[in-house]
């Protein structure tokens, strides 16, 4: 094995026998934050939905921190198994629980003690500016709000891997910009390796290391640049 | 200046007179309120008035004071909650494996557990009655009578009602968690076994809905005439017809309808406060949520428990109809001797089906379009006028149209029976048309209306087409419940017009069974058809992939 954090080998997913990625390869050093670039409909999404197990491949395999998860036809790991944080493009918050409350259920999931989860939570959302909010329910945040909900659940329980899919793309451009630096600040701070899918060229070349480009299912491997 | 004066005059011209929507959406509201609001609203004043025409509280105040009162009050509830748990307890399972596992035959198994929503409830309360009466089959066959105790009793009753009713909780159910967004479970997923996540993301999620449904069962239950009137249960259902139609009691029935009203009120704001807009989503999510997967020997006591539900529901109250016919001759020799009455049925329920859904997608149309006071206002509302006990509604509309001129004409008709039949279902119709409406985009309308399409244009050529495959699901279910519909129609028919459950009712006291489960059956079969054309020609809503 090479020193890749996150390695994903010649992955192939169909969706009704059409192809959506074709033998997808690639690797992320650990606190890399890489953009994935590419039009809506290239597969972007499809591909961090594999790596966090959402989604079986047909083909390839998908190595984390040095552990075989996926392999042709089966998820080895399952998502709960991959400690992966995935912040979704419409957040998929739980309408049904406080701030505290999403944040609560992951760590409990994990298996946290109760005194630790109540820390870990009070110094997630101190870390998103969140924490006057903890027992809000999602819908009485603002759009900002929500999406740094997202982000502190994604980040609670010291996930080894971000996967960010467009999370900043139904915010208007000066939160964008905003949100866009704090999630930048963040990633350094923690040293993450990030994942971060996007179509906007700007927000890519701003968050990542370097960017790779995504078309019609492929990785387009001559065009990765490091910044 | 000269221009700008007659541009204005003439925006003012055209903002003074009402538009053909204004008009349209007029008329069917002044409809609505004459046909359902009215005999409702008279029976809430007359329950305020005592016989000298002064304001009274008597008719509540013995609710609380009377023993007699309270005893209905009491097995009423039961009656009501019992049916309501029974079934939730049989229905949201039932819903969940449908919208999540895999179950061979989905289809046709979720047909066949919808039956006895459409088999009128009466008819299944005779046909266990031929079950497990005193001369039922079960004694016939055992030589001893040991089931009837339990089936004149109101645990007989709550669990004919449950069975009759448990499709809706399932129905609602499957709806509710077809509709949980995907997204929410897969990020449960992330963290937590599937396991984990059903019950602390996805129970919770669908949980209202599935309240809101125990809810409706609830008041549909407390407000069903047959069955206890059968099954001899006293609650305030048969009270208040047997006060009306066997001793001439108006205050009587009145008093006993006034309980039976503050009840359809609580539960119908209980309804819209738990469920909110919820009320009118049939969208589904884009993705199918976290599936049930079960393991080979589970699976096989799922399919086994789907099949004794079946048994218990459907196939042994019909076999038990079927075997007390006694063959083919005896279901024609009934049926022509009761075909005034089935051609009456039919004729009525068309006509009132039509009539209903013509009414109902203007009133949802103005739902559907309405800002959030008046929505605030029209759901309850709907909710509350659908969950009046239908002997109720058979008492207000007497006591509203039979008058003299064009009301008492009316009142003397059969039309009466159709306007028992618009009373009773618009709402629950205009419920119906308005989720319909809500799915079609405004943008839609406002691009006919840009196009320079008046308004009559943009809801006959754009809305309406639209709209079809609501507008057919609409009267076919208007249709099978006017078909069955025997508490208001009983009270309300005029000498010599009867339709076919109030003769099957009336029957049932001094005609051999054969005739009369004869009857019943050409019932069932009438309501049957519609329901399996429509499952049949309407178009499968499937989940979508990802991209």
């Amino acid at each position: 094995m090479s020193g890749a954090f996150l390695r994903l080998l010649e992955v192939t997913k169909r969706f009704d026998k059409r192809s959506v990625i074709e033998r997808a390869s690639l690797e992320l050093r650990e606190g890399q934050a890489v953009a994935l670039l590419g039009p809506s409909g290239c597969g972007k999404t499809t591909l961090l939905r594999l790596i966090a197990g959402l989604e079986t491949p047909e083909d390839g395999e998908i190595w984390l921190a040095g552990q075989k998860v996926a392999a042709k036809g089966q998820n080895t790991v399952p998502p709960r198994g991959r400690n992966i944080g995935f912040v979704f493009q419409d957040l998929a918050l739980w309408p049904h629980l406080t701030v505290a409350g999403n944040l609560d259920f992951v760590l409990r999931s994990q298996g946290w003690e109760k005194r630790t989860r109540k820390d870990r939570i009070e110094e997630v959302l101190r870390m998103v500016h969140l924490f006057p909010h903890a027992h809000k329910y999602p819908s009485q945040l603002s759009g900002g709000e929500q999406q740094r909900v997202a982000i502190a659940r994604a980040l609670v329980a010291r996930s080894q891997l971000l996967l960010l899919d467009e999370p900043l793309s139904n915010l208007d451009s000066d939160l964008k910009t905003i949100l866009l630096e704090e999630l930048s600040v963040l990633q350094r701070r923690l040293k993450l390796t990030t994942l971060y899918v996007t179509h906007d060229k700007l927000e890519a070349a701003t968050f990542s290391d370097s960017v790779v480009k995504m078309k019609n299912g492929r990785i387009d491997e001559s065009h990765l640049t490091l910044m | 200046m000269e221009t700008v004066s007659v541009n204005s005059t003439a925006f003012r011209h055209s903002h003074a007179l009402p538009s053909a929507r204004a008009l349209t959406l007029g008329l069917a509201v002044t409809l609505f309120v004459l046909f359902c609001v009215l005999p409702v609203v008279y029976m809430f004043v007359v329950s305020l008035t005592d016989a000298a025409g002064s304001f009274t509280l008597n008719n509540y105040r013995q609710l609380l004071t009377e023993p007699r009162q309270r005893g209905l009050m009491v097995t009423s509830l039961i009656l009501g909650g019992g049916a309501a748990i029974f079934a939730t307890v049989l229905g949201a399972p039932l819903g969940l494996l449908f919208a999540r596992a895999r179950l061979p035959a989905k289809r046709l198994l979720r047909i066949a557990l919808i039956v006895p929503l459409v088999v009128p409830p009466y008819i299944m309360a005779l046909a266990w009655v031929l079950l497990t009466g005193p001369v039922g089959l079960f004694a016939r066959v055992a030589r001893r009578d040991f089931l009837s105790d339990w089936t004149y009793s109101l645990t007989g009753a709550v669990v004919v009602l449950g069975l009759a009713f448990y499709p809706l909780s399932m129905l609602a159910t499957e709806a509710a968690a077809r509709r949980v967004d995907a997204r929410l479970e897969e990020s449960a997923l992330l963290a937590a076994n599937p396991r984990r996540v059903l019950w602390r993301i996805t129970l919770p999620l669908i949980g209202p809905t599935v309240a809101a449904a125990g809810l409706i069962v609830f008041v549909l239950a407390l407000s069903e005439f047959g069955v206890p009137a059968l099954l001899r249960v006293r609650v305030f259902t048969p009270e208040v017809f047997t006060a009306f139609a066997a001793f001439y009691d108006f205050g009587a029935g009145v008093a006993l309808c006034a309980p039976l009203l503050v009840v359809a009120l609580i539960v119908s704001l209980a309804i819209k406060f738990i469920i909110g807009e919820r009320l009118l989503v049939t969208t589904r999510s884009l993705q199918l949520g976290l599936p049930l997967t079960f393991r080979r020997p589970f699976q096989t006591a799922i399919l086994i428990g789907i099949a004794v539900v079946f048994c218990v529901s459907t196939l042994l109250p019909l076999a038990a109809l079927l075997f007390e016919t006694t063959g083919i001759n005896r279901i024609a020799s009934a049926v022509s001797r009761s075909g005034h009455a089935i051609a009456n049925s039919l004729w009525l329920a068309f006509v009132g089906a039509t009539l209903i859904v013509a009414l109902a997608v203007v009133l949802g149309y103005g739902r559907a379009r309405a800002r959030s006071r008046v929505r605030m206002f029209f759901d309850p509302t709907l909710i509350l006028l659908f969950a009046v006990p239908s002997t109720v509604v058979g008492i207000g509309i007497i006591g509203l149209w039979n008058r003299d001129g064009v009301m008492g004409q009316v009142y003397s008709s059969q039309w009466i029976i159709v306007v028992a039949y618009i009373a009773r279902f618009a709402p629950v119709a205009a419920l119906m048309l308005a989720a319909g409406i809500r799915q079609i985009s405004t943008s839609s309308e406002h691009a006919a209306e840009v196009a320079g399409a008046s308004w009559t244009r943009t809801f006959g050529g754009i809305m309406l087409p639209q709209l079809r495959t609501s507008l057919v699901a609409t009267w076919v279910v208007s249709f099978v419940f006017c078909f069955a519909e025997l508490g208001a129609t009983i009270l309300v028919a005029p000498p010599g017009e009867s339709t076919l459950p109030v003769r099957v009712y009336t029957l049932i006291a001094n005609t051999p069974s054969s005739e009369v489960a004869s009857l019943a059956l050409m019932q069932v079969g009438i309501t049957l058809v519609p329901l399996l054309l429509l499952t049949v020609f309407l178009p499968k809503k499937g989940a979508r992939k990802p991209a």
